[in-house]
């Protein structure tokens, strides 16, 4: 363009203008904010919760303590001890102690598990105020829901 | 009208309405601020405080009154403490020269929306308008800190090169106008039946941009801004203190939208006077028409800083210098010019 | 008053040093003359607990390094291996890694145009990179369901395939990435206020930017045309018909205006890799616990950043013996002094802007 025009458009403030054109349209349009806590927003199939343990139809426990999760861990977030009973078909967690403050979310433990029994959740919420509610024992393991957050907020006044 | 009502009630009335009107339109400018720039950037801002979040300006400022006062330790106290009140007092005080319609008859009593007329009420509103200087070099200089100083100065070199233009295009105004009260120029623009704004655009424009300068907003808010290396005159200041700081901005925002409105813009007089269709317009008070007009222009504020980045100190001063000084005297021997070929 | 040198400090707490970098000025009359970085704040030891760890387990935590463009530091890292174990990846697998790390360049340069646009003082791009982004992480949601630190490229592949829904959105998404990038540019690309704080700014010349090992979006921006993706092509992109944007002055604003070139770049090769999908696995048979014999593999790719490297050596065993990563930002960030020599120090900040540095990667 020729330096008139550059002139023209500088003197008349023609980018300007067009720069305010963009906000006065986007302060229009709608807004994609979701209000959280009146709206929560599901997240997809594959959200990456809380890993939980899961039971199966009939109610029994799925996971047989056979530590391959507790071995592909990258960040030692296990501790598993296994017992099976006199005659009983499976060998079960005696212990099975979890470390949320040191998972990294990565999925291994998931993706290693014959039994499908440990599996991330949809859990996000995970907040406490006390590192033992980061520290979930076997049976707090299948918590979800308001016994998940008052396990994790540990005592705290509210949550009773 | 009793004595003590019309010498004594009336206008301790007024000085009240002068004190709250500010303040009220400060509360207004805080919850516009916020809302209108979020909505602009596509989220939604305060809205929970109170219907549609008008209650939030509230909430800021139960919050700024209730933080710990910190005084630097070898900050020099008198000054440290006086800057914010002669930042707001500079801009609280001009109001009083601000007219806001014509007088009302009430009964036997006139009743004018001004505190005060005077002859020369424009150069009064910009002399008091630049007491703010004081206020801000003493606030940086008393912090004892050589960021707050360096902002502080860079600040007021800010300020003092833009009044160049300002006054260069309100010179334009009150030589169309033949008269500095802030009233007749108002008075003149209904006679003359086209506002001052359309009248003498470059004079509007150079006005406006300039007064963006002035009051510190984007895109010239440099030396207050908190990205930047520097942290503004205000760093050291916490809880009220921080509080007047961040009131006598927008106050003065206000004030200066004021002066546009009247100067550029017709006041408190309805548009399209010569409309007929357009009569039932009168109707409408002419301080409503002065209030919608400070709105758009307060809009106009908040818009422009969720648009713009942000000018750099040496870019700010070398706009001011080399184009708008010769512009605005370029356009003010224009506007003389065709005044005498008339 | 007249300032004689003086040193002053940006310190690791500050908003636009992205992330805790301290930089110490140093100034005479507001001309900055030196410029020393002091690194460290956010190191981890990512390097030796590496070495601790198998050679999958590292993929995770190699999110972790440039945290906006994790995926880009996944397959760096698997190719590194890859090369090292001998590892063919299927062609449906190359295609998918190049639509997800391109999708994550997309994202990364979103980022990168809000923050700095942002410091520079135009706070509304922030948003509307931000609200871009958003899209292309619910696309990483859905995939594999994570949205930052997302472990999607595996050793041997990807953590699963796409299917048509996944198609159909993704191609969704490009659809309205443009627009957002046309607003951008209507706000910035012509603005005269833009304009005074980036062209001239930083400007730092070809042969300069060579010598100093700058990589990535700067090197283009000074008119050196060197992209991984062209001259070194890993994982199928030969097969891929893309430009590569560049610049001329070696400023601020060729810089900014390199990478907004790249997004359009990107949106081009992702709809070109789902057009092309290819039959077949979405991963090769890799063994549980993978033993890779001795040896050593540097494998380098093209990260929003610049040019990103591992070196992997192994020993014999399940584990890595020493993993070595070469990050651009960290050598991007020596250029930072060449760059602000001169400049006003208001532009440090808009020069550091530009060369887009993430702390994660620089401190591993």
């Amino acid at each position: 363009m020729s330096r008139l025009g550059h002139f023209l458009k500088s003197f008349f403030l023609v980018d300007i203008f067009r720069g305010l054109a963009v906000t006065l349209r986007l302060y229009f349009s709608r807004k994609v904010t979701i209000e959280y806590p009146e709206t929560v927003k599901e997240p997809a199939a594959r959200f990456r919760g809380l890993p939980r343990l899961y039971r199966d139809d009939k109610g029994e426990p799925l996971c047989i303590a056979c530590k391959a999760c507790q071995r592909a861990c990258g960040t030692n977030c296990f501790d598993i001890e296994g017992r099976r009973e006199e005659g009983a078909k499976f060998t079960r967690p005696e212990k099975f102690d979890w470390k949320l403050d040191r998972c990294s979310f990565c999925g291994f433990c998931v993706e290693i598990c014959p039994t499908n029994a440990i599996r991330f959740s949809h859990e996000f919420r995970l907040t406490g105020i006390r590192k033992d509610g980061l520290l979930f024992h076997r049976d707090d393991m299948y918590l979800t829901g308001d016994d998940l957050q008052k396990h994790l907020c540990g005592g705290c006044r509210r949550a009773q | 009208m009793t004595p003590f009502v019309a010498d004594l009630l009336i206008p301790v009335g007024k000085i009240v309405a002068v004190i709250l009107y500010p303040m009220v339109m400060v509360m207004v400018m805080i919850w516009l601020e916020r809302r209108v720039v979020a909505l602009m950037q596509g989220r939604l801002g305060p809205n929970r405080v109170g219907f549609q979040g008008v209650l939030q300006p509230v909430a800021d400022a139960l919050k700024l009154f209730f933080k710990e006062d910190i005084i630097p330790r070898q900050a020099d106290k008198l000054l440290f403490n006086i800057s914010p009140i002669l930042v707001m007092f500079s801009s609280l005080l001009a109001f009083c020269f601000v007219p806001l319609g014509e007088p009302i008859r009430i009964g036997t009593y006139t009743l004018t929306l001004w505190i005060a007329e005077s002859q020369v009420g424009l150069l009064i509103v910009l002399g008091l308008s630049s007491i703010s200087v004081f206020g801000v070099i003493f606030g940086g200089w008393a912090s004892n800190s050589k960021y707050p100083l360096m902002g502080a100065l860079r600040s007021v070199v800010q300020v003092l090169s833009y009044e160049i233009p300002l006054g260069l295009t309100v010179l334009t105004v009150a030589f169309v106008a033949r008269s500095m009260d802030l009233v007749e120029i108002v008075r003149r623009q209904e006679a003359s039946g086209v506002w001052y704004g359309f009248l003498m655009p470059i004079s509007f424009v150079v006005f406006w941009i300039s007064a963006v300068a002035e009051t510190n907003r984007a895109p010239f808010d440099l030396p207050e801004a908190e990205s930047e290396l520097v942290a503004g005159y205000h760093t050291e200041y916490s809880g009220m203190k921080f509080a007047y700081f961040y009131m006598a901005e927008y106050a003065h925002m206000v004030l200066v939208s004021s002066l546009v409105v009247i100067l550029f813009f017709g006041g408190w007089l309805p548009p399209f006077p010569s409309v007929k269709a357009l009569d039932f317009l009168d109707a409408v008070p002419g301080f409503a028409w002065y209030l919608i007009k400070i709105m758009f222009f307060l809009y106009l504020y908040v818009w422009i800083r969720a648009t713009f980045p942000r000018y750099r100190f040496d870019s700010l001063i070398r706009l001011v210098w080399k184009w708008l000084i010769p512009l605005a005297l370029a356009n003010f021997l224009a506007v003389v010019l065709v005044r005498h070929l008339r | 008053m007249a300032f004689r040198e003086i040193d002053l400090n940006m310190g690791p707490q500050h908003p636009s040093t992205h992330g805790v970098l301290r930089l110490k000025l140093s100034v005479d009359n507001e001309v900055v003359l030196r410029v020393e970085p002091v690194l460290g704040y956010l190191h981890r030891g990512m390097e030796k607990l590496w070495e601790s760890l198998t050679y999958a387990q590292v993929v995770p935590l190699t999110d972790r390094l440039d945290y906006l463009a994790s995926l880009s530091n996944n397959l760096a890292y698997c190719l590194a291996v890859e090369k090292l174990a001998g590892i063919e990846v299927p062609k449906r697998a190359q295609y998918i890694r190049v639509a997800l790390v391109e999708l994550q360049r997309l994202a990364s340069h979103l980022a990168w145009a809000g923050f700095m646009a942002n410091d520079i003082g135009a706070m509304s791009v922030l948003l509307y990179g931000f609200e871009a982004r958003e899209d292309i992480l619910d696309i990483f949601e859905e995939y594999c369901g994570a949205r930052l630190t997302v472990h999607g490229v595996r050793i041997g592949g990807v953590i699963r395939d796409v299917d048509a829904t996944l198609v159909s959105r993704i191609r969704a998404v490009l659809e309205r990435i443009p627009h957002r990038l046309e607003d951008i540019r209507a706000l910035l690309d012509e603005n005269r206020i833009w304009k005074e704080r980036t062209v001239g700014v930083g400007r730092i010349a070809a042969g300069d930017a060579i010598d100093y090992g700058l990589t990535g979006p700067p090197l283009r921006a000074s008119g050196v045309a060197w992209d991984m993706r062209k001259d070194i092509p890993y994982s199928s992109y030969d097969d891929f018909d893309f430009d590569v944007p560049l610049g001329a002055n070696g400023d601020v604003y060729d810089r900014y205006f390199v990478r907004l070139e790249e997004i359009c770049q990107s949106i081009r090769i992702v709809g070109q890799a789902l057009d092309g999908l290819p039959e077949g696995d979405f991963k090769a048979k890799v063994p549980r616990v993978l033993k890779i014999p001795p040896g050593e593999a540097f494998h380098t790719i093209e990260s929003p950043k610049g040019v990103l490297g591992f070196t992997v050596r192994s020993d014999g065993t399940d584990k890595p013996e020493r993993v070595k990563m070469k990050s651009p930002s960290f050598i991007n960030l020596q250029s930072l002094e060449h760059m602000c020599r001169g400049n006003l120090f208001s532009d440090v900040i808009g020069i550091l802007g530009s060369l887009d540095i993430v702390l994660g990667e620089i401190d591993k």
